[in-house]
């Protein structure tokens, strides 16, 4: 069974279109020979490979055999660079320019393993961007929280997927986090009885306050925390889970629905890194106060 | 007078990061022992680097499911702890307050958003 990839793949509506329509129409194969065609595909963001890979994994896992055929040079380089096509018997090149943040997938048991791969990938290399202190440790946070998120709420068995891509010219980086788990709208609806689309289900779980992290342990502020450190940093926020989709971008949210479902989550934060907010308190916090 | 206990969140997580949610859980089992004895507790975040809500909500916000705030706030200090993680455990402590003490809260979050829902049916 043969897809075809469209001309663009980007962390846009249009591009997780292109990826859940894909999933739509394979999901019930099994056994099956399945080959992506990205005759047509001039350009895939980078970040977009956790969500292109959890969609493959997710095939996989129904012992589909997955290939992709007909890689453009230009695509085909990037992705090898950051070491996606690894995982579909391609040889992992290196990125003379280091501008790529390799995709990688975790369990949900991987914290320390996913720890360990973002101080390699942004803390400990010399092609990251100068980012302030105060930036750098926002967006490792936030980085963090969505990891988190994933971890705490996805309940997947197949795993969390990330990638990331830099643009020194356009003082942007994007990264990207994706699990293969029960989705935003089953989690508040099951919590909540609410019978809301995936696309109000993800608004609703971005107020804070408002969790599916019910018992023991209170929640309810990883998603606040990440739209107010975006709003501060000029950057996008993007969250799409099941068929809704989700952003905030200049403080303002706005979401729809999809065709098809991505069976799962996925964040994308993309953040300025030419931000010279200093992420200082402007008065500190008396630490007899706290409780 | 007893001595205060000392408990280094670096020594319990073992990296400077605490980031998840499982880690948080065992400061919180170590705080929650010390507070049933009504210990005092000096918690160090000395040479921490990163924290998340998650981690901060299961090490010090579920606290307040099990003890007051009085009892709490009388036993428990932090010490060595950067302005910035202080005001997100400040925002966790915040929100944890108002997760316990407040169960009609939740009902009245579900009823504002099925309002919502519906209006825009």
């Amino acid at each position: 069974m043969r897809f075809f990839l469209p001309q663009q793949v980007c962390h846009d509506y249009r591009g997780f279109e292109a990826l859940t329509q894909i999933y739509s129409q394979a999901e019930e194969y099994f056994l099956e020979e399945i080959e992506i065609d990205m005759g047509s595909t001039f350009w895939l963001d980078a970040d977009m490979c956790a969500v292109f890979g959890a969609i493959l994994y997710s095939l996989g896992d129904n012992l589909n055999t997955v290939n992709l055929v007909n890689v453009q040079p230009s695509v085909e380089r990037i992705l090898s660079k950051n070491g996606f096509l690894s995982h579909y018997g391609r040889v992992k090149i290196p990125d003379s320019w280091g501008t790529t943040i390799a995709y990688q997938r975790f369990d949900v048991t991987d914290d320390r393993f996913f720890s360990g791969y973002i101080e390699a990938e942004f803390i400990h290399r010399i092609e990251m961007p100068e980012m302030s202190t105060g930036l750098l440790k926002k967006f490792r946070e936030s980085i963090f929280e969505i990891f988190s998120n994933a971890v705490l709420h996805s309940r997947t068995r197949l795993g969390i997927f990330s990638c990331g891509q830099f643009f020194p010219r356009r003082n942007k980086l994007d990264f990207t986090v994706a699990d293969l788990g029960v989705g935003i709208r089953q989690n508040v609806c099951e919590y909540t009885g609410l019978n809301l689309s995936a696309s109000q289900a993800i608004a609703w779980a971005t107020v804070e306050k408002n969790t599916t992290k019910g018992g023991s342990v209170p929640g309810g502020l990883g998603l606040k925390l990440l739209g107010e450190f975006i709003d501060l940093n000029g950057g996008s926020l993007q969250i799409v889970s099941d068929d809704g989709y989700w952003q905030r971008v200049n403080r303002n949210s706005s979401s729809y629905s999809l065709g098809h479902r991505f069976p799962g989550t996925v964040v994308n934060i993309e953040i300025n890194t030419a931000d010279t907010h200093s992420y200082v308190l402007t008065s500190e916090l008396d630490v007899d106060d706290i409780f | 007078m007893q001595k205060d206990i000392k408990i280094s969140v670096f020594e319990v997580v073992g990296s400077p990061l605490c980031v998840a949610s499982d880690d948080g859980q065992k400061v919180h089992d170590r705080l929650a022992i010390a507070l049933k004895k009504a210990r005092r507790v000096l918690l160090s975040f000395h040479n921490i680097s990163t924290m998340t809500s998650a981690f901060l909500n299961a090490a010090i916000g579920q606290l307040y499911g099990s003890f007051t705030e009085e009892q709490i706030r009388s036993l428990l200090k932090v010490e060595d702890i950067e302005p910035e993680d202080a005001a997100l455990l400040k925002r966790v402590v915040e929100t944890a307050k108002l997760y316990f003490s407040d169960p009609k809260r939740f009902d009245q979050v579900v009823n504002e958003t099925r309002e919502e829902v519906n209006g825009d049916t």
